[in-house]
C-alpha cells in the first residue's frame, strides 16, 4: 500500500524535498527553514563556468550542499547511494517503495514527462520524491509541482541517469532515523554562521560580496567587450538566474528572509525579525536590480537602464549585504 | 466577479510590457500567462516587469514560498492570489 505523503509545493527543490521529507518523518520544517539551516545562501560569480556557452553566477550553495549540512546539524539519519546499473538502481527503489520509505532522487528536468515542454531544461540536479508505485508507473511528490504526479519507469529511469554535467548516476536517498527530541535553534545558528562567513570572510574575489562587486564591474564593461547584442544575452541569463526557476525571488534573499523570521520565534530573540525584514529590503534592491536589467533586455529601459546603472545597484547589493552580514555574524554569536 | 480585477490586470500587463498583439477577444482566464502559449506573448523576463507591478498597483508581494511560478500560471490564478493577500 503506498503511503499518504504530505506533499507542499515550494520553490526551491532541494530544500523542498527534506522539508516535505521530514515532515513526512514527524518533524514539520519549512522550507525557508531547511534552506537557512542548511545555508543555502550564497552568491558566486563563476565565469570560468559556462552553462550553455553563458558565465554561471550562482545565489546558492552547491547541489546536496543544503541536504548534507541539515541532515547532518538535525542528527538526521540518511542513506544515500548512486548506482552503475539502471536495472539494479530501479530495483532498489522499488525495494524501499514496497516497505513504505518514500525516497529522495537526483533527476534529470529534462526527461520528466510532467514538466511542461517549455520548461523543460537540461539541469540535472533536481530534487524529488517517489512515494509509491503504481503498476508501471511511480507516485511523485515534486516540490516545484502544485500536486503529486505520476511518472512513468521509463520516463524516470532515463531522468536518474541523465547524463552530462553534475549527471545524477541514480542517486537516491531516505531518512532512517529522526531524533525524538530536536532543538533547532543550534543548528539555526549554525546555517547563520556559514551563512555569514561565505558573504563576508572568505576572501575570495568570485565569491560573497567580493563576488557581487566583482560582478558588478564586470556588468559595466560587457557592452564594451562583448557588444550590445552578446551583453544582453548575458544580462538576460543573469536575470535568469537570480528570478527564474526554484530561487523564491531575489536570488533566494526572500527565501532567506523568511528564514531569519521563523529563527527570531525559535531563538526568543526579535533581533533576528528586524533582520528579516532587512534581508526582504535587501531582496527589492536585488529585484530593482532584474527590473532595470529585464527592461533594458526587452528594450523598455527609459532613463535609467544602462549597464552603468546596473552595476550601480549591483554595488549597493553588495553593500548593503556586506553591513547586514557581519551585522547578523556579530548577532549569532550572542548567547 | 464582483470587482473588475481581471479587466484590470489585462490591462496591467498590457501596458507594463508593451504588449504589442491584438488580444484574443475570447481570452481564457486559465491560459498560460508566461510561455509561449501567453496570449499575451510573456517570457520570464517580463515576469519579472509583472512582479513588481503587481507589488506597486495592487501593495500584494509574491514572494519566497509564494512560487511566482504557481502565482503566474494563469490571469485566474494572478487575481485569485491578489484577493487573498490584498490588504
Amino acid at each position: 500500500m503506498n503511503p499518504a505523503f504530505p506533499h507542499r509545493q515550494t520553490a526551491h527543490c532541494e530544500s523542498g524535498v527534506i522539508a516535505n521529507l521530514l515532515t513526512y518523518h514527524g518533524l514539520p520544517l519549512s522550507e525557508a527553514m531547511a534552506f537557512g539551516i542548511g545555508g543555502g545562501l550564497f552568491f558566486g560569480y563563476l565565469p570560468f563556468i559556462r552553462i550553455n556557452g553563458l558565465p554561471l553566477t550562482t545565489f546558492r550553495t552547491t547541489p546536496g550542499g543544503i541536504f548534507n549540512r541539515v541532515t547532518k546539524r538535525l542528527g538526521i539519519g540518511v542513506t544515500s547511494s548512486t548506482f552503475k546499473d539502471q536495472s539494479r538502481a530501479m530495483a532498489e527503489l522499488d525495494l524501499l517503495l514496497r516497505m513504505g520509505i518514500p525516497v529522495g532522487m537526483q533527476t534529470g528536468v529534462y526527461w520528466l514527462p510532467y514538466f511542461p515542454p517549455a520548461l523543460r531544461f537540461h539541469f540535472n540536479a533536481h530534487n524529488l520524491i517517489a512515494y509509491g508505485k503504481e503498476g508501471d508507473n511511480y507516485l511523485i511528490s515534486d516540490p516545484v509541482i502544485g500536486e503529486p504526479v505520476v511518472c512513468a519507469a521509463a520516463d524516470l529511469v532515463r531522468a536518474r541517469f541523465a547524463q552530462g554535467a553534475l549527471a545524477p548516476k541514480g542517486k537516491m536517498y531516505c531518512i532512517t532515523a529522526v531524533p525524538k527530541n530536536i532543538d533547532l535553534a543550534p543548528a539555526i545558528r549554525e546555517g547563520i554562521r556559514e551563512v555569514c562567513r561565505v558573504m563576508v570572510s572568505v576572501p575570495f574575489p568570485l565569491i560573497g560580496t567580493w563576488g557581487i562587486r566583482y560582478l558588478a564591474n564586470q556588468v559595466e564593461r560587457w557592452p564594451a567587450r562583448l557588444g550590445e547584442k552578446r551583453a544582453i544575452l548575458y544580462l538576460g541569463n543573469l536575470i535568469r538566474m537570480q528570478e527564474e526557476i526554484g530561487t523564491g525571488g531575489a536570488g533566494f534573499r526572500f527565501i532567506f528572509a523568511a528564514f531569519l523570521q521563523e529563527s527570531a520565534a525559535v531563538l526568543g530573540n526579535s533581533n533576528f525579525l528586524e533582520m528579516s525584514q532587512r534581508m526582504t529590503g535587501i531582496g527589492d534592491v536585488w529585484r530593482e536590480f532584474a527590473l532595470a536589467g529585464a527592461r533594458h533586455c526587452k528594450g523598455r529601459a527609459e532613463q535609467s537602464g544602462d549597464f552603468t546603472d546596473l552595476a550601480r545597484i549591483l554595488r549597493r547589493c553588495a553593500e548593503l549585504e556586506n553591513g547586514f552580514f557581519r551585522e547578523l555574524s556579530s548577532l549569532v554569536r550572542k548567547p | 466577479m464582483e470587482d473588475n480585477l481581471e479587466q484590470e490586470l489585462i490591462e496591467m500587463l498590457i501596458e507594463t510590457c508593451r504588449v504589442a498583439g491584438p488580444i484574443p477577444t475570447d481570452l481564457s482566464l486559465d491560459a498560460p500567462l508566461i510561455g509561449p502559449d501567453s496570449p499575451f506573448g510573456l517570457d520570464s523576463l517580463d515576469a519579472v516587469e509583472v512582479v513588481v507591478a503587481v507589488q506597486r498597483t495592487f501593495n500584494v508581494r509574491i514572494e519566497s514560498t509564494e512560487s511566482s511560478r504557481q502565482v503566474l500560471q494563469s490571469l485566474r490564478t494572478l487575481a485569485d492570489y491578489i484577493r487573498r493577500n490584498r490588504v
